[in-house]
């Protein structure tokens, strides 16, 4: 057997190499896609009652120089300054993203969902000195910001490139009825006068951009990792480019350029919306639907009832919520090609009845944000296998290793290592914990995987929440996978729990609406289908678990809370 | 001849609303509708059309258990315990509110139950035409067993009206949206605010005027007026749950059975029995119908809401 035997598998329209990636920087990617698309309409944003605004490809390149213009020359921004964007996904996004690339300074993607102190970890981490914010979520300012770096603060309205009277509708929605909008006490730009103030500017914006390479950092990304202290991953610009046209290739024909309407429910502050819809489908003159939030699922049906969604980009999570909508299944979309995983495992489950409802599939990837994110994905032109996150994109390279950095043999599971040029720089002022995860080139994912005979990687667990009983290595996904096929259950989160004969025992904490199936019920169908160190010797019914933003099941806060929650649980005998 | 409301500025005496607040109610409606159109696309009635078991669930329960409803009502409550002369012209007005079908009403509470409005305003269209046959059959059956000898027809006309009235402004709504995704949010969203308006409206205009009314009718024909609804809402819910229907259906066809087209009744009651001497009588369950029937349906919308919210997804933040 090779080493790389998923070289057999790309379809004839992939390639198996990408040796140029033909640009210089991102400002340079996105200039190709004006060039090509500059008429078409590049973003829509809806909202859930169906009201929308939309900007095309020139409207983009215009506002995002003005936006460059007025961080370099109005903020007197340094190249490679951090700028923090905080906001939903909306129209004014693009332009900031873009705006930033373009003046050659660091995007920091924020979660406009954090907590002051998150907030305040990640601004001083960054350094960031100036910050675009969404105005309904600008009142926890005033105890951030003189705890960090930031000089401006930029805000923008969620009705921003709006028709005017749609725009005004929507900011008198805000203010009478849902009250969305605080009072902003902290010194502001809004965004469409830092736009003016910008655009009447003259400055030549590719001089901004002409010292960057692809070595030069674009954003530092932020996350938790393997020690969950929140650290910022730098992604450079080669980076991003390559990932990119990586994804981009992977998908061969099924990607058409000019003609793709992708929806955009998944945050873009999240790595992987931001590469593979902001970037990937910008650069093919694709039109983005972009949702500011997906919650309720019925956000999203005016969205799918007004606009001819071709491909689709989700996580299990909302792959499950849609089809468990009734105006969905009911009406699913017709003109879908296919759909995008990531970011957490997807359920057969889920995968199989997809392709029931809408007739077409979803193809499952896998990455990290330190690696841009894609590193495998099914290919969509060739084999695609239920379970497995595929095949390493091109130009990558994947393996499993065992505690010595020895490459294991198929079959056999080891922690996935990877190499390419996706891989970032490193963590940003953290020295050490880059030499820690990027040893001889390899990136360390700290997940446990395993490759088959075809090079298929299927993903076992994360390496930190294996659960060794009695020396067996349990892995909570297979449990959870398990427990989750049973009617009734919503959702399932295991953990180890220290055991003194043992060493480790199995704890489900179970989401379910109905409080059935009963926690004797459960443990006798994991009898049935596990063996028996799997077993959970413990099962807590919970009203719901600890998620992160993007909907994986948080782990580690179960673990901390489960000591705290001791006495809910019922002991069951193993 | 589309009244919308009788007033009886002193017992006895029925008359219209003035030209003014009829005009105005008119449009309200049509805005209404217009701003539920607007919210609505072609697939939404397609669904509606080919599955039609709603339809024929609502069928029945607006012509088969409505006016059963009605009669069973009249005959333990109305009859055995009113001690008002000519008590059986009141019943033939209850009759004929339980027998006629479904109005635009209907449809502006399903919307704010957050019903399925295509299924409600099929429905409503429906049971309109229906309404040629239906109401004249299940009137002369229950006022025969009342021992009345009664057959009316009801006027083509007022139910062409009603149709028109219901598919032009949201048929218009529809291709307005269609056009474009913005204009139809915005009209949808004035629609609702001018729906909400309207239930107030609809009170304030109603009960100064008719305060005499209430103050002297007896309870027998306020449980009557008022147990209509309820019942029919409570009823239909029950087995359109019974037969697992959608719960959003099951909303819709609830409010569709127990909401009556008040005004369809009243203006069928002036234009058949205008010469008969108890004409006041028989206006007086259509007349507190039409009060009761909205205070009942704002609090069954709350309630559906409340559900609504419960059963809806939770997901994690995405965001």
């Amino acid at each position: 057997m090779t080493e790389r035997p998923w070289m057999e598998q790309y379809p004839a329209d992939v390639p198996k190499e990408i040796v140029d990636l033909g640009y210089s920087n991102l400002p340079d990617l996105l200039q190709d896609s004006v060039d090509k698309y500059a008429k078409q309409t590049a973003f829509t944003q809806v909202m859930p009652n169906g009201m929308n605004g939309s900007l095309t490809y020139a409207q983009v390149d215009k506002h995002s120089d003005s936006f460059a213009k007025y961080l370099r020359e109005q903020l007197k921004l340094k190249p490679g300054d951090r700028v923090a964007v905080q906001m939903p996904n909306n129209l004014s996004y693009p332009i900031v993203a873009f705006g930033i690339f373009k003046a050659g300074l660091v995007l920091v993607n924020t979660n406009p969902l954090y907590t002051p102190s998150e907030m305040i970890h990640q601004f001083r981490d960054s350094g960031a000195r100036a910050l675009v914010i969404i105005d309904m979520f600008a009142d926890r300012l005033p105890e951030v910001l003189g705890k960090t770096n930031i000089e401006t603060v930029v805000t923008v309205k969620i009705s921003e490139f709006f028709p005017s009277v749609v725009a005004g509708v929507i900011r008198l929605v805000q203010k009478v009825w849902s009250r969305t909008l605080p009072k902003i006490t902290v010194q502001h730009t809004p965004f469409q006068q830092a736009l003016d103030m910008g655009s009447k500017t003259t400055a030549d914006v590719p001089s901004y951009y002409k010292d960057v390479n692809l070595e030069t950092t674009a954003a530092l990304q932020y996350t938790g990792g393997t020690t969950g202290v929140s650290k910022g991953a730098m992604l450079t610009h080669g980076n991003l480019v390559a990932n990119t046209m990586q994804m981009i290739a992977m998908n061969g024909k099924f990607i058409r350029p000019g003609v793709e309407v992708v929806l955009t429910a998944l945050p873009l502050y999240h790595i992987f919306a931001f590469t593979v819809n902001l970037l990937g489908f910008y650069h093919v003159g694709a039109r983005n639907i972009l949702v500011p939030s997906p919650r309720p699922p019925g956000n999203m049906k005016r969205a799918f009832e007004n606009y001819k969604i071709t491909w689709l980009s989700g996580v299990n999570t909302l792959f499950n919520a849609l089809l468990n909508e009734r105006w969905f299944i009911e009406r699913p979309p017709k003109h879908m090609v296919a759909s995008a995983a990531g970011g957490m495992s997807l359920h057969d489950s889920v995968a199989i009845k997809w392709k029931e409802v809408t007739g077409t599939p979803i193809v499952e990837g896998f990455g990290l944000t330190e690696t841009s994110p894609v590193l495998s994905f099914n290919p969509l032109g060739g084999k695609s296998k239920l379970g497995s996150i595929g095949i390493p994109v091109p130009s990558t390279d994947i393996r499993c290793v065992d505690e010595d950095g020895e490459p294991v043999a198929a079959g056999e599971p080891g922690e996935l290592v990877a190499k390419g040029p996706q891989i970032m720089k490193g963590y940003w002022q953290r020295d050490d914990e880059t030499a820690n995860s990027i040893r001889d080139g390899w990136f360390h994912t700290g997940d446990i995987a395993e490759m088959d005979e075809d090079g298929y990687f299927k993903i076992v667990d994360r390496k930190k929440d294996m659960i060794l009983v009695s020396g067996f290595n349990v892995y909570p996904n297979e449990v959870e996978e398990l427990i989750s096929s049973m009617p009734g259950v919503t959702e399932v989160g295991v953990i180890g729990f220290p055991d003194e004969k043992s060493g480790e025992k199995v704890h489900a904490f179970v989401v379910s609406s109905l409080r059935e199936p009963s926690k004797d019920e459960i443990i006798a169908y994991c009898r049935e289908h596990l063996a028996g160190y799997k077993v959970p010797s413990k099962i807590t019914i919970v009203d719901e678990l600890p998620k992160s933003p993007i909907g994986k099941i948080l782990r580690r806060e179960l673990r901390d809370g489960a000591i705290a929650s001791d006495s809910n649980t019922q002991s069951k005998g193993a | 001849m589309n009244h919308l409301m009788i007033l009886a500025e002193e017992a006895g005496a029925a008359t219209v609303v003035n030209e003014f607040e009829q005009t105005l109610l008119r449009i309200l409606v049509v805005i209404i509708m217009f701003g539920l159109g607007a919210g609505l696309t072609p697939k939404d009635f397609g669904l509606a059309l080919r599955r039609p078991w709603g339809l024929v669930i609502g069928w029945a329960t607006q012509f088969l258990i409505m006016p059963l409803v009605t009669y069973l009502l009249i005959i333990s409550v109305l009859l055995p315990f009113s001690t008002v002369e000519g008590i059986l012209f009141v019943a033939l007005g209850a009759l004929i509110m339980g027998s006629v079908p479904a109005g635009t009403t209907s449809n502006l509470f399903t919307y704010f139950s957050k019903g399925n409005v295509a299924l409600s305003v099929t429905m409503t269209v429906n049971s309109t035409l229906w309404a040629f046959i239906m109401t004249p059959a299940a009137l002369f059956i229950y006022s025969n067993l009342l021992g009345l000898d009664e057959s009316l027809s009801v006027p083509f006309s007022e139910l062409a009206l009603v149709i028109v009235g219901l598919i032009i402004p949201v048929g218009l709504g529809m291709i307005l949206r269609r056009y474009s995704a913005n204009v139809g949010a915005v009209i949808e969203l004035i629609g609702s605010i001018v729906g909400l308006l309207f239930i107030p409206f609809l009170i304030i205009i109603w009960v100064p005027r008719n305060w005499q009314l209430l103050l002297t009718t007896e309870w027998p024909t306020y449980v009557i007026a008022i147990g209509m609804g309820v019942v029919g809402i409570t009823v239909a819910y029950l087995i359109a749950k019974a037969i697992r229907l959608h719960p959003m259906n099951a909303r819709t066809i609830s409010l569709e059975t127990g909401i009556n087209n008040g005004p369809l009744a009243i203006a069928v009651v002036v234009a058949v029995y205008a010469d008969n001497a108890g004409l006041d009588q028989i206006l007086l369950v259509p007349a507190l119908y039409s009060l009761f029937i909205v205070l009942i349906s704002t609090a069954v919308t709350l309630v559906f809401r409340r559900a609504n919210v419960a059963a809806e997804q939770k997901i994690p933040s995405l965001l």
